[in-house]
């Protein structure tokens, strides 16, 4: 018997183990597979919109605004704890290049990527790493032009002999920590400088030891040093997702990994209670009974809802239903690139957070929900993806054992 | 149920196991989980040649079907491919060796202190590397004179027998009965101050080993013994115990999901075994509780294995192990030892295998503590060998709390060639 199992291990159920934990409740994560947190860029985005601009149903409503600035200190001191440590403010953003050549507006970043901040004075020098073809530093730099930031790029050469097969980020990270030294680095480097008042690298310089090896190579190289996220597999969402699911093992949280979850029904309160979830282990369903279960599943591309070819929407562990329209064809926006429909839906929540029906009755006392599993929100656009899921998470857990 | 190469669909090639897996950190031999895995697995037919023998660098692990939020049996599908490999190129004498731990020890265990100055004499490891490639720097268990079963041949039963307290049935592998009697006999002294009888069902080696290394239809061959031994116990709701968690494994898993046996048994002897510590967490009545337990003044770092982690259970020794008083526990950060069964103990190997392990090896050096605790046999000795600080079982110190061992455990430190 556990007082709260989280299904999920992504953002918001990671950090709602570690807030259950500190509150002293015991608790036990189900997770099908490490969350996208790891795929991420690893950053805090709260939003650029007021607010009074959300509709009543916006998840910030429901979990209360107020929250956010005692759940972000909450995250803040967690990740640090864990040796990851994040620059930033509630009210102000920092604006970051993204591999991709486009910029991202984020309230809290790693340290590592803040001095990638676009306002900047200077000449940025984006480079790649010779042998790693996950980052394309002419990308990136023609995106900054684009924006009016003097910047140019780079391919540098590495140490050591070159790969007998693709590197990943993880391979390069590998390598700082282990063999590369800042000394031998900054020789290779140095003359493909020139004037460049700070150097753009790929999110590469280490798992655990990111701020050591900065600053060695800072001192190495005489120059501002940022990184910026790459693609999968992305350091930053590594090392957050390494911090938070470490912390809540250190707390005694019980992880279980690689199990799905199937939401258990009390027969014996009339279907009006559930006692927990039955977790499929390699060795078949184990029951793991709970006085309250937390969602934190995600949203569609997550698995945290399904949709049906007969064009039934529904939740994966419980089958609760979400609101949207049975025509397939009114999920999805006109083009890849307009806002879609689907981004909206997901389960709908009180201010306890408890997934409700459409006439704003409970499905369940003891269910409660957080993060992407939640409708209401367009995150991509609202750009508040990890805001949602940290507040959220918060208000949840507040409800879940009070 | 889905095979594993058709649940490679599912694969959206997210790399979340890319950089999870611990040999790909430290190998460029190893193209990764993902690209031997799923990406490979559409080159693959039943009748086609491997297409790279990369795949034989996966150590078996099973971090990737763990961490992969697809629900993709990375792990399996390598481990199938190896196995083809093995067919494929036949397994080298060496492999076939390490495979039999019980055949083994059969013919070593009578001959025992001769045995063991072998395994610790230079120039014998250097010629078993030599001629056979066992890596003659690879910490290697002692042979106990007597085995477990003997030992202990009171309880061995063929069938539950009617007895006045719980009962329950010891699943005790290779180790226990040929290398660590004394470790079973702790088990069972556990188990009875906990309430429980304890039998011993007919029962060989689990067959991991042989499955490990590609040698899949003498793994069946063990498998279908054990299945048949196991069976009146699991279809006597007797629940059958390891501390062995990669038996337990087997036993639960890849009997099933790697072997494909089809017997009935197979399900339901998986849903009757447990973990040790599972079981002591989850369905003793009465539990463990702190005031119950004796202070152990210890400071250790706790490494879960792999093969425990695949359970998808938790940390159940760890959850145990943390309401003893005074007991001081720093979790492993590392995902792997290296060791994996049999994959450390081959010359080629040898060296991945131990770079695997200097994460865990760095942190039990930075911790400086009395003991690693670690509920796998050869991680314990694996761990022991290279770290130099002993490696206990999760076992000996619940003993401990438990005032069933008056003095600190001392295990034999497994022999490394100097």
């Amino acid at each position: 018997m556990t007082d709260l199992v989280i299904v999920g291990a992504g953002l918001a159920g990671l950090l709602a183990a570690n807030l259950a934990a500190r509150r002293g409740a015991s608790v036990t994560i189900v997770a099908q597979g490490r969350g996208s947190l790891s795929l991420s860029h690893g950053c805090i985005g709260l939003g650029s919109l007021p607010a009074s601009d959300l509709a009543p149903e916006h998840p910030y409503h429901r979990a209360g605004k107020h929250r956010l600035k005692p759940a972000v200190d909450f995250f803040l001191e967690a990740a640090h704890a864990q040796g990851v440590k994040y620059l930033g403010t509630t009210d102000s953003v920092v604006r970051l290049p993204t591999a991709a050549g486009s910029v991202l507006s984020l309230h809290f970043v790693p340290a590592t990527l803040a001095p990638g901040d676009l306002s900047h004075p200077g000449r940025t020098l984006v480079a790649g790493i010779q042998g790693f073809r996950d980052f394309d530093p002419s990308l990136v730099a023609a995106g900054l032009r684009a924006r009016g930031v003097d910047a140019g790029s780079a391919e540098l050469p590495h140490p050591g002999p070159p790969p007998t097969r693709d590197w990943y980020s993880t391979d390069i990270a590998a390598r700082f920590e282990r063999s590369w030294s800042a000394k031998e680095v900054g020789r290779l480097w140095r003359p493909s400088l020139d004037s460049a008042g700070r150097l753009g690298l790929p999110a590469v310089l280490g798992l655990t030891a990111q701020d050591r090896i900065l600053s060695a190579l800072e001192e190495a190289l005489g120059i501002t040093l940022f990184e910026i996220p790459t693609l999968p597999p992305s350091l930053p969402g590594l090392r957050l997702e390494r911090a938070l699911r470490r912390a809540a093992l250190a707390a005694g949280c019980r992880l279980l990994e690689g199990s799905a979850a199937i939401g258990r029904i009390d027969g014996r309160s009339g279907g009006a209670r559930t006692l927990g979830v039955s977790a499929v282990t390699p060795a078949g369903p184990r029951t793991v009974e709970a006085g309250a279960t937390l969602l934190a599943t995600g949203g569609v591309l997550n698995g945290g809802w399904r949709a049906e070819r007969s064009g039934r929407l529904h939740e994966s562990v419980f089958d609760l239903p979400i609101a949207g329209p049975e025509n397939r064809q009114a999920w999805i926006g006109p083009s890849l690139f307009d806002p879609h429909p689907y981004d909206r839906y997901g389960l709908s929540v009180n201010v306890n957070m408890q997934p409700c029906d459409r006439d704003g009755r409970p499905f369940f006392p003891n269910v409660f929900a957080c993060g992407g599993i939640l409708g209401g929100a367009d995150r991509r656009r609202e750009q508040n993806r990890q805001g949602i899921d940290i507040v959220t998470a918060y208000a949840a857990v507040e409800a879940a054992l009070s | 149920m889905r095979t594993a190469p058709a649940l490679a669909e599912m694969c959206l090639k997210c790399n979340i196991c890319t950089s999870a897996c611990p040999v790909m950190a430290v190998s460029d031999e190893f193209l990764g989980p993902k690209a031997v895995g799923p990406q490979a697995e559409r080159f693959r037919h039943p009748r086609a040649h491997v297409p790279n023998a990369s795949v034989s660098w996966c150590s078996g692990c099973g971090v990737c079907s763990r961490v992969c939020p697809h629900g993709v049996p990375v792990t399996e599908l390598n481990i199938q491919a190896k196995g083809k490999l093995a067919e494929q190129n036949g397994a080298p004498l060496r492999d076939q060796l390490l495979a039999r731990p019980a055949l083994l020890a059969r013919f070593a265990g009578p001959v025992a202190p001769l045995a063991n100055a072998a395994l610790q004499a230079r120039p014998a490891r250097y010629l078993a590397e030599a001629v056979f490639g066992i890596s003659r720097s690879a910490p290697m268990p002692r042979f106990a004179r007597k085995t477990f079963r003997d030992l202990e041949a009171s309880r061995q039963t063929e069938a539950p027998r009617p007895s006045a307290r719980p009962a329950v049935a010891y699943f005790h592998g290779c180790s226990v009965n040929h290398y660590e009697p004394g470790l079973g006999q702790l088990a069972v002294r556990v188990l009875d101050r906990l309430g429980f009888d304890v039998w011993l069902p007919p029962q060989g080696c689990c067959g991991l080993p042989l499955q490990s290394n590609g040698l899949f239809e003498a793994a069946r061959g063990y498998a279908r013994t054990n299945l048949r031994g196991l069976a009146p116990f699991a279809a006597a709701g007797t629940p059958i115990l390891g501390t062995s968690t990669s038996c337990t494994l087997a036993l639960k898993h890849e009997y099933g999901a790697i072997l494909g046996m089809e017997e009935e048994a197979c399900e339901i002897v998986a849903g009757a075994v447990f973990d040790f510590f599972e079981f002591l967490r989850d369905s003793v009545p009465q539990p463990l509780d702190p005031g119950s337990l004796q202070p152990v003044p210890m400071r250790v770092v706790y490494h879960p294995p792999c093969q425990l982690k695949s359970h998808a259970i938790g940390l159940p020794a760890y959850d145990i192990l943390r309401r003893v008083p005074g007991l001081e526990i720093t979790l492993s950060d590392s995902e792997c030892c290296g060791v994996a069964g049999t994959y450390g103990l081959k010359r080629e190997r040898y060296a991945v295998a131990r770079a695997v392990g200097e994460t865990l090896f760095d942190q039990v050096r930075e911790t400086a503590p009395d003991a690693v605790v670690t509920d796998s046999e050869t991680c314990r000795w694996w761990i022991q060998g290279l770290s130099g600080v002993t490696a206990f079982h999760p076992m000996q110190i619940l003993a401990l709390a438990l005032g069933l061992e008056e003095n600190s455990p001392r295990m034999r430190r497994p022999d490394v060639p100097r």
